[in-house]
């Protein structure tokens, strides 16, 4: 007898509803999460150490020591310094302290390699799914876990069934800007749908608009991740049970094409074998590969799923190209979260540019995001006029950038490093490769676009660094246990089952085919629930 | 950690990257506190850096203008790292350490627009300057 009915490794955007699903469903689950359980007081808001602003640390995870990974260029890397590709290790993950952006893909972007033929070297392919798939699992995350944002501006998309449950947040001074330079310009605007309460839902309150959203937990709790919608869910129904700080070690196997459980690791060094009838990998994009190229068996000796050399390969995320203007007046009006205009004019039939992104304004920045990051490569670095000049434009600058539908490349991959060991002893994940030069052709077509956005709003001064290429990843990491039809090409199908496997499936953004020219939280969470919902009718 | 004249240097250096105008110094505002404590943690390895840079500084102060920096000016002090930042110098300094002071300004700047809770920007001073209010 298994100890449980199944276990769900990881509580980030796709394990939270994996477990509500499955718990509230009558399923016994137990949900692991190799992070801590944080509250927004130890979180914090330290302008130097957070998910969003990395110099010394960060405040959700990973612990810096003990966690290291590696890349192509010897670097041993610790999780708040470039090139680890992080997004987040706690109750909830990224979700905790994310800026909560809730977009849908757009239908087209699950026929990539159809719409566009497959550039050389590329590894651009079909979704097995398509957006009509997808859209009932949308809307059940719109409304059970709480998304404002206004339909009827959703141009790009095809029309909601329902519409939002909740009436887009008010327009920040900074999107009254941009919202003139759209007019301008003759480009579409829509209002950014977000997972934050506009207005009390389910029992918690509307937003506060503070200026600490977008990699920071919420002040009042108003703000939607897995922390405080899903997971809660699963407890309520009395059949999950949560155990945070354990590491999932290896996946066990019966060697017949089915697992059996987990080997874990407690914080305190305590090792367990835990076994279920079902295991659920919800580990993020980087760590769901690095587990099953971790668990070696007889039948196959470079990891489960792994026998056709497809686990960890397309490793995707998002090039955010854009540019930062400098206003006659001041624009910002110190309203949180921030971004809430868009336009997804830019992310198809862009002549020969293949695919695009969506565009936006950027959410509140602290003053040391705009000294380390949107400060103008000419203006004064030190002395009297370097500080005169924060004083009189930090209220004046803003950016307008957006997450690009990346091209992959099969070489831009996770792999393990068995020489280097994390805390537990067990090898780490190792980066290496790019993505595909089409992604910075396509970033270079957007980033001109935020150019032209910023300049038709009225900004006296435009600046911004042009793409290059290198491998992503990180926040919006995707794309390493790819969905489809075929196992040669492909490691899980189209209900995200290891094709190996009986009772092995991963729901978070690991099978994302293509990553979409959006932010993916809801996407993740979108398929999670569908992949779920799928065990349970076919239990 | 640093000697007391070090400090000494320190102090004039960091008026120098964040003078006072309406608003208080980098000193004033934390920014040493920010720095001292920044050296005996998370940038332990930059210390033997700074302490040669802020001796070399020294030397370069008595070379060029014959006093100690700390008794300079804020023009002549100005005058001085603007010189070195162009690798100007007088006296015998590698190349690393004048790129150095690119580093160091970004330390001082750090804390000075840094939360509070990181030493410097006292009294949320500098957040007042540039217009970030926290209301929620
Ligand atoms: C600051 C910030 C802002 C963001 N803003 C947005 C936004 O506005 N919109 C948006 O769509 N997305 C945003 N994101 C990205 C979003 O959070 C991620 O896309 C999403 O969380 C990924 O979901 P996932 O299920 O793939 O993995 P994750 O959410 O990363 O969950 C994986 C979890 O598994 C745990 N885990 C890993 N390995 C193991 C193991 N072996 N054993 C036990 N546990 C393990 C990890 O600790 C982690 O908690 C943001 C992220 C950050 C950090």
């Amino acid at each position: 007898m298994s100890q449980y009915d199944v276990i769900v490794v990881g509580s980030g955007a796709g394990g939270g509803v994996t477990a509500a699903v499955l718990a509230e469903a009558g399923k016994s689950v137990l949900l692991l999460e190799r992070g801590r359980e944080l509250s927004t007081e130890a979180i914090g808001r330290d302008h130097l150490r957070n998910q969003r602003v990395s110099l010394y640390g960060h405040n959700a995870g990973p612990d810096i020591d003990g966690n290291p990974r590696t890349s192509d260029d010897g670097r041993v890397i610790r999780p708040h310094e470039p090139g680890y590709l992080n997004n987040a290790a706690c109750l909830g993950s990224g979700t905790r302290v994310y800026a909560a952006q809730a977009w849908r893909y757009m239908p087209q972007d699950f026929r990539m390699a159809s719409i566009y033929g497959v550039p050389e070297d590329s590894s651009l392919a079909d979704w097995p799914i398509s957006y009509d798939d997808l859209a009932p699992y949308y809307e059940k995350v719109e409304w059970e876990l709480g998304v404002c944002g206004d339909d009827r501006t959703m141009y790009h998309l095809p029309k909601y069934k329902k519409p939002y449950p909740m009436p887009a947040l008010p327009l920040p001074g900074k999107s009254r800007v941009h919202l003139k330079g759209l007019e301008a310009l003759g480009w579409r605007g829509l209002r950014m749908p977000r997972l934050i309460n506009s207005i009390p839902y389910n029992d918690r309150p509307a937003c506060a608009y503070c200026q600490h959203c977008f990699g920071f937990g919420c002040p009042n709790d108003s703000k939607n991740g897995s922390h405080n919608t899903t997971i809660p869910r699963a407890l309520r129904s009395g059949n999950c049970e949560l155990r945070s700080q354990v590491m999932a070690r290896e996946l066990l196997t019966s060697d017949a094409g089915s697992v059996n459980g987990l080997s874990v690791v407690a914080a305190d060094g305590t090792e367990e074998v835990i076994t279920a009838g079902v295991v659920v990998l919800s580990c993020g994009a980087v760590e769901t590969a690095r587990l099953l190229l971790n668990s070696a068996t007889r039948r196959e000796p470079n990891g489960i799923g792994n026998n056709s050399d497809q686990v960890g390969r397309h490793l995707q995320g998002h090039y955010y190209p854009g540019a930062s203007g400098l206003f006659p007046d001041e624009i910002y009006d110190g309203l949180g979260p921030g971004a809430s205009i868009a336009t997804c004019d830019f992310n198809h039939d862009n002549g020969d540019i293949i695919g695009g992104g969506m565009l936006t304004d950027s959410d509140v920045c602290t003053p040391i995001v705009v000294w380390k990051s949107q400060y103008p490569p000419d203006a004064p670095r030190w002395g009297i006029e370097a500080k005169r000049f924060m004083r009189e434009n930090f209220r004046r600058i803003n950016d307008i950038n957006g997450p690009v539908h990346e091209i992959p490349h099969p070489d831009g991959r996770v792999t393990i490093n068995s020489k280097v060991r994390d805390r537990y002893g067990i090898p780490v994940a190792h980066l290496s490769g790019t993505t595909h030069p089409e992604t910075v052709r396509t970033a270079s077509f957007i980033h001109e676009r935020a150019r032209e956005w910023l300049r038709a709003s009225g900004a006296i001064k435009v600046w911004g660094a042009a793409p290059v290429l290198r491998l992503s990843g990180g926040q919006h990491q995707a794309g390493t246990c790819r969905m489809g039809e075929d196992p040669a090409t492909s490691v899980v199908d189209k209900w995200c089952r290891v094709h190996s496997q009986d009772n092995l499936f991963v729901a978070d953004a690991s099978p994302h085919v293509t990553n979409g020219g959006f932010n993916p939280a809801e996407t993740i969470m979108a398929l999670a629930w569908r992949t779920a919902e799928n065990i349970v009718n076919s239990w | 950690m640093l000697e007391p004249r070090q400090v000494l240097t320190l102090q004039a250096l960091v008026d120098t990257i964040i003078p006072e105008d309406d608003y208080p110094g980098g000193w004033e505002s934390g920014v040493g506190d920010y720095l001292l404590r920044q050296l005996e943690s998370d940038l332990r390895n930059c210390l033997t850096a700074y302490r040669d840079w802020l001796d070399a500084l020294e030397i370069e102060a008595e070379r060029v203008f014959r006093r100690p920096f700390a008794s300079l000016d804020l023009e002549s002090r100005t005058a001085l790292l603007e010189a070195i930042e162009q690798g100007d110098i007088k006296s015998a300094w590698s190349v690393d350490r004048a790129t150095f002071f690119a580093q160091i300004v970004e330390h001082c700047t750090e804390g000075f627009y840094a939360d509070p809770g990181n030493g410097a920007n006292r009294d949320g001073i500098a957040w007042a300057m540039v217009g970030f209010e926290v209301t929620a």
